[in-house]
């Protein structure tokens, strides 16, 4: 390209990553109180906060309850300002609908629905600035919210994007590089077990380049799993420090 | 009981031939995994093996199960149920409130055809009941009072004192000494508290 480069002959992206490096995470759980769970992450310039509701009776109509095991409601929705440009509509059109609908399937592999029959799960995220890996900052954040309720799950999703440029693997793509018009891969995984909950490409691959391209999105996803695990412990920790006092 | 470890979900605790699965925890190709954030219990109970499970600070949201005893509200009544809404689960508090229903046949355990809700309940009398079924599309918990220890706690006469149970269906307002019916429980003294 002319006038983007995505990777420079050294070896460096446009943030100044290796090929394979993740941008930094932070993130915080239990930020509000009404919520059963709540979480906040931050993917480099990408944040997300997910609360959880539940599990509680089925609201608005009963017909869709099922008699062995709990349905999970999802909703995505971005601030307006969350973006360059302001969004008119916060959630409700065919991106987020679509997105909530992964959401929905990532999180049937891995919560233990069959242990509340007719009830039902709400995870609302939202992304207040958007910086790439939408995605994964919200599959991110909503396993934090959801180990914070205390619903079991079988294994922490992990979500990660990665790229493919110049013959070589990208891991955790900002929106420079997204936009760049390489490819653009995302994938739910869990990561002590190694099942894949989602996986969704855009753009044109070559199929010999497919498993190169997911070996490194998990690898990514293992990544996000320690840090995951690092913030949950942190987060025991404090809250068995206060009842302890 | 051993020292206090945390885990987290999907972390791999033992395996089947070492421990039985309690609480917390889910059983995968004979071994053992945590599914949610906690401490690690292991409990040995006279059996041969220990059963572990996993325990949160914070207790979760609790659901009713069949055989529970609840504490409900009385919503509505008609003459085939009276609708409750349930505040507690033993003596933990729900965050939201789940409806049930406590039908006409599952008032008492004798003379069935002869019940009355309206000389049972009342709407705004709290009851402690059972749940019998999970319900189905169009109710909810099916509850039960066909018991002794199971009926009415608390009720607001007409005069909105709260009444005094004086037999097994009678209630009492102390102010104005007026008798209403009621499906009166024998209240345990560990309700008491409560």
């Amino acid at each position: 390209m002319a006038g983007l480069e995505l990777l420079s002959d050294q070896g460096y992206r446009l943030d100044g990553r290796k090929a394979t490096e993740l941008r930094k995470v932070q993130a915080r759980m239990s930020v509000f109180a009404q919520a059963d769970g709540s979480a906040y992450l931050e993917q480099g310039n990408t944040k997300a906060l997910a609360v959880v509701y539940g599990p509680h009776e089925i609201r608005g109509s009963r017909s869709k309850s099922l008699h062995d095991r709990a349905i999970i409601n999802c909703q995505y929705s971005m601030a307006t300002f969350s973006t360059a440009e302001r969004k008119r509509r916060p959630h409700g059109d065919r991106k987020s609908s679509e997105m909530s609908l992964h959401l929905k399937q990532t999180f049937e592999a891995a919560v233990l629905t069959e242990l509340y029959p007719r009830s039902q799960i709400d995870i609302y995220v939202k992304i207040l600035q958007a910086d790439g890996g939408n995605y994964s900052a919200c599959v991110n954040a909503a396993t934090l919210a959801l180990v914070d309720a205390g619903i079991p799950m079988r294994d922490y999703v992990c979500a990660c994007s990665a790229g493919f440029v110049e013959d070589t693997p990208l891991a955790d793509l900002c929106h420079a590089e997204e936009s760049g018009g390489g490819t653009a891969l995302a994938l739910a995984l869990l990561p002590r077990s190694g099942n894949i909950a989602l996986l969704q490409m855009d753009a044109r691959l070559h199929q010999d380049h497919l498993d190169t391209l997911m070996e490194a999105a998990m690898t990514a996803c293992k990544e996000f799993s320690k840090v995951l695990d690092s913030v949950v412990r942190q987060h025991l920790e404090e809250v068995s420090d206060l009842t302890r006092d | 009981m051993s020292p206090m470890k945390l885990c987290v979900p999907g972390e791999r605790l033992c395996s089947t031939e070492d421990c039985i699965p309690g609480t917390g925890t889910y059983l995968r190709h004979g071994y053992i995994f945590a599914s949610l954030a906690g401490y690690v219990l292991r409990k040995n109970e006279g059996e041969e093996l220990p059963v572990i499970s996993v325990v949160r600070e914070t207790e979760a949201q609790l659901l009713p199960d069949v055989g529970a005893i609840v504490t409900c509200k009385v919503t509505s009544i008609n003459p085939r149920f009276a609708k409750v809404h349930i505040l507690y689960v033993g003596s933990t508090p729900l965050k939201d409130r789940f409806r049930g229903t406590i039908r006409r046949e599952d008032v008492r355990a004798t003379e069935k055809d002869k019940v009355e809700t309206y000389k049972s309940f009342r709407p705004g009398d709290i009851v402690l009941a059972k749940v019998i079924s999970l319900g189905d599309v169009q109710s909810n918990y099916l509850l039960t009072t066909a018991e002794n220890e199971l009926g009415v706690v608390v009720a607001h006469s007409e005069a909105g004192a709260q009444m005094v149970p004086v037999s097994w269906c009678e209630m009492q307002c102390p102010r104005t000494h007026s008798k209403e019916f009621r499906k009166v429980a024998r209240v345990q003294p560990e309700y008491l508290q409560a």
